[in-house]
């Protein structure tokens, strides 16, 4: 078995994780990322929503109990993690627009509205007012693209549909990776004489560079363009995680990909290394701290069984809301479900409570309390909280 | 206004079989039903073709007709009848003497057994609890009760017969103290028919006392639910039950990818409330586990319950055929079926058609017994060499549906409802319970114009809701996951909770 010794260690390859790293990383101590695999942020609309029950999320997380994460982070925390996550997103080359003192809107692909707050330069123009005219464009075969919810939502709009050969959101993105089909996809519009104010387009224009394929269409026909982010597999939820996980690899991170922990080892209050699971020659990975941003239930952070919930890489004490009949409420759409406050409760340096650990960090959707499908505001608690323990990891390590 | 000889409510079991029996003895008749076939009871019970050897120790007259009616239908209904047979397993702590009775009252009964050791029953179903004493092979099958349904009215619809589902029947017409006939609201056009016959059947299962009620008489039942559980694997390809007198969670069923488990028996008033209570669940799921371990770790994909309409037991009635089922006629013109089991359902059709045939004072022979269920061929069920013919444009990937099939069923059946689609298809029927497909059926309805996109989105409301209820009773493990996954489609994705 080999080792590898770091000064930080970061569990779980999502956005929480990703942001940990670079923060530790940029601060110059040696670390590491372990992931299972590609995270739950590729099944996302690649928005950062922050808190959209208000307009202003940073006004409104004021309002939130003390236990919330946000309420650990702090106001001027949260502004500044995501200050950090613009600057990041510029060098990536995949830019996001918006500021947390105000929320804007995308268009669904059922078309309504959805609050967000920072959204990638493709949807910048997302937000249609009812009064404008619109023209759908939706791709042959796309079986989670019906332009017609959009269109019966808009008084003055149409749809068209453009014949890509491929009929899935991955292989037409691919397509748009190439200045050829960009070109003849633009001859195409051209020729549909648009006479709308604005053309709303499925999230598929590219993975490299959409930002530059909506600008040149944009500019060949004249009008504001903007993408809608669809059902997973997303392209703007790819297209974010790629573009965090290069930046990371471009400053030096070492990546333990497609790996989960196998085992723990620790010594009295410090976690001293984990073994990795893998097919051949297992790793030993050594750090000073470890930083824990595996997930909810989704991404396998937490798992529950008939009775009970585990954290399943360190085994830390769970908070759960009662038992299992009131995990749900009866109503699927209702305000947010019991089971969403489930997760580890840390105190004010991120340090899991009621455990022995103390150079145990935890972020992301794992953290108890977060409820973010009631406050809507999974990655901006994910970049928060990233940036946030990884400054008290630093502090620990220093 | 439509004119018949005989209109009868409900399409289940029992009401289609009716509605067959009618046709072959050339009556003229109306089926209706509320919602879709199997709606209640017929579509919420196991699956099972029970052998009878499960109520040979306990009620041998219904094992008796349970075995008679086996053999009659896995010959005139084979696509929709799976002969797998069945084990009887005793485990540790079971009573070797009720085994003794058991096997006894099966020959009794006329139902064949073998005993086998455990590890001759291990090599049959290797999923089996190793510690078994012994198991007995029975004949049990596994059904289709939806296809059951769907076989029936098929012949009615040929010979003649007007079945109208998604027509509730709202008032029964009387006059001069005898029942005329149905007011029905047509639930897609919201238009209200009249069909004028000489006698009604009341096949309508929980819901008999009720509609004995609006003719001015009554139906007195029990009414008891059982609550199942669907597992995401086929854990056995035997029926699997408990040698033990009946009682909770003694049944394991295959049905094509799945295994269903139960089940209960709780006393309700109102089937329309009834739900699962997630420690019908727990309690299932442990009784499974015995029998079958990887009950135990194997993803739940969801529970369900059915409400029985049992006798009342008090209640003797001089034209009851066994302690199973029993005719009322009510003097006013209408007949209620009540009781039974889906096993029987040809049986209780043939006696109720007996009742009214003596009623017109005509004599005609019940073929139903030797004459082959018709159009077997054209819904021969989900077979996947059909499946994997056209893998190109797939709408549900669980249960390989392609927009073909989809497209199909709107066209050509004329389908309005997104629940009828389900049934014929198996569209969201898998893991994801339509979690993906159902949002991708609602739009190809769309998009053939026979739904708006408002109604589309109304209905997806609707059918996301009813999905939960099904889901939240099982959720833990890996469909708790998934539940996180499509709640995050429908309430993050697509904006649809109560905020928006």
């Amino acid at each position: 078995m080999s080792t590898h010794e770091y000064d930080a260690v970061v569990v779980g390859g999502g956005v929480s994780g990703i942001i940990a790293c670079l923060k530790l990383n940029s601060r110059g101590f040696k670390t590491a990322l372990i992931s299972r695999g590609d995270p739950a942020c590729c099944l996302s609309t690649g928005c950062i929503d922050v808190f959209s029950r208000t307009d202003s999320p940073l006004d409104g997380i004021r309002g939130l109990p003390p236990e919330h994460p946000y309420s650990l982070v702090g106001r001027k925390g949260v502004a500044d993690a995501l200050s950090y996550f613009l600057t990041v997103m510029d060098e990536a080359g995949l830019p996001y627009e918006g500021s947390p003192r105000k929320n804007r809107r995308i268009l669904t692909p059922i078309g309504n509205q959805k609050t967000t707050c920072l959204v990638p330069k493709t949807m910048a123009d997302a937000d249609v007012p009812g009064s404008e005219h619109l023209q759908v464009i939706s791709f042959k075969g796309l079986k989670d693209f019906y332009p017609s919810y959009i269109t019966s939502r808009f008084r003055n709009s149409a749809f068209s549909v453009y014949d890509a050969g491929v009929a899935t959101t991955l292989g037409i993105a691919a397509l748009f990776d190439r200045a050829a089909f960009v070109d003849s996809f633009i001859d195409w519009l051209k020729r549909l004489e648009i006479p709308h104010d604005r053309v709303a387009i499925p999230a598929v224009l590219g993975m490299n560079d959409p930002a530059g394929v909506l600008e040149k269409v944009s500019r060949a026909i004249g009008k504001k363009v903007f993408e809608i982010p669809t059902l997973p597999p997303s392209i703007p939820g790819l297209r974010l995680f790629r573009a965090l996980k290069r930046v990371l690899q471009n400053r030096g991170a070492h990546l333990y990909w497609g790996k989960g922990v196998a085992s723990v080892e620790s010594q009295g209050k410090r976690i001293e290394a984990v073994t990795l699971a893998t097919t051949g020659r297992s790793a030993r990975v050594q750090g000073r701290a470890f930083i824990l941003a595996t997930g909810s239930f989704v991404s396998g952070g937490l798992f529950a069984s008939r009775d009970c919930v585990r954290e399943t890489v360190f085994g830390l004490p769970v908070f759960v809301p009662g038992e299992r009949k009131d995990w749900f409420n009866t109503d699927f759409f209702s305000d947010g479900h019991a089971i969403e406050r489930s997760g580890i409760r840390v105190d004010r340096t991120f340090r899991p409570e009621d455990c022995r650990f103390e150079n145990l960090f935890v972020c992301g959707s794992i953290l108890a309390g977060c409820e973010i499908m009631r406050n809507q505001c999974g990655h901006g608690l994910a970049v928060a909280t990233g940036t946030a323990a990884a400054g008290r990891c630093a502090e620990e390590l220093s | 206004m439509i004119k018949t000889d005989v209109v009868i409510i409900g399409g289940g079991a029992t009401g289609c079989g009716i509605a067959r029996d009618l046709a072959l003895r050339g009556v003229r008749h109306y089926l209706v039903e509320k919602g879709d076939f199997a709606n209640g009871a017929t579509g919420a019970c196991h699956g099972l073709l029970h052998s009878g050897a499960r109520y040979a120790v306990t009620d041998p007259e219904a094992a008796k007709e349970c075995i008679s009616e086996n053999a009659i239908l896995r010959m005139i209904a084979r696509k929709c009848v799976e002969t797998t047979g069945g084990l009887f397993v005793r485990l540790p702590g079971d009573s070797k003497r009720y085994r003794d009775t058991f096997l006894k009252n099966c020959e009794d009964a006329g139902i064949s057994t073998e005993v086998l050791s455990a590890s001759r029953a291990l090599d049959l179903v290797p999923g089996l609890n190793p510690a078994i004493e012994e198991a007995v092979v029975v004949p049990d099958c596994s059904i289709d009760p939806f296809r059951l349904c769907m076989l029936n009215a098929f012949t009615s619809r040929h010979k003649g017969g007007g079945i109208l589902t998604h027509h509730k029947v709202i008032d029964i017409i009387k006059e001069r103290g005898r029942c005329a006939g149905v007011k029905v609201l047509d639930r897609f056009t919201s238009q209200i028919k009249e069909i004028r016959a000489k006698i009604i059947i009341n096949a309508t299962g929980a819901w008999g006392d009720t509609l004995a009620r609006m003719s001015g008489s009554e139906a007195p039942m029990t009414l008891s639910k059982g609550s199942l559980i669907v597992s995401n694997h086929r854990l056995t390809n035997m029926v699997i039950n408990r040698l033990r007198p009946p009682s909770d969670g003694d049944i394991i069923v295959p049905n094509e990818a799945v295994c269903l488990a139960g089940t209960t028996s709780i006393v309700v008033d109102d089937p329309d409330a009834a739900e699962v209570d997630p420690r019908e669940v727990d309690l299932v799921a442990t009784q499974a586990e015995q029998m079958i371990p990887a009950f135990g770790s194997t993803r739940l994909i969801r529970a369900y319950t059915g409400v029985r309409p049992l006798l009342k037991a008090e209640a003797s009635d001089s034209r009851s055929i066994s302690r199973g089922f029993r005719i009322i006629d009510h003097k006013n013109g209408m007949f209620s079926i009540l009781g039974g089991k889906l096993s029987t359902y040809r049986l209780m059709a043939e006696k109720t058609v007996d009742a009214v045939m003596a009623e017109f004072g005509i004599k005609t022979r019940c073929k139903t017994a030797e004459t082959p269920l018709d159009g077997q061929d054209e819904l021969s069920g989900y077979p996947l060499s059909k499946r994997l013919k056209n893998m190109n444009d797939i709408v549900c990937e669980c249960e390989l549906v392609s927009r073909d099939q989809v497209e199909n069923a709107i066209n050509s059946l004329g389908i309005q409802y997104i629940g009828d689609i389900q049934h014929r298809t198996r569209l969201g029927m898998g893991p994801c319970q339509g979690g993906f497909c159902t949002y991708r059926a609602l739009g190809i309805m769309q998009e053939t114009g026979r739904l708006s996109p408002d109604e589309s989105i109304q209905i997806l409301k609707e059918f996301l809701q009813r999905r939960f209820r099904g889901i939240r009773p099982a959720l833990w493990g890996d469909q708790l996951r998934e539940e996180q996954l499509v709640e995050s489609i429908y309430l993050g994705i697509l904006n649809m909770g109560h905020a928006q």
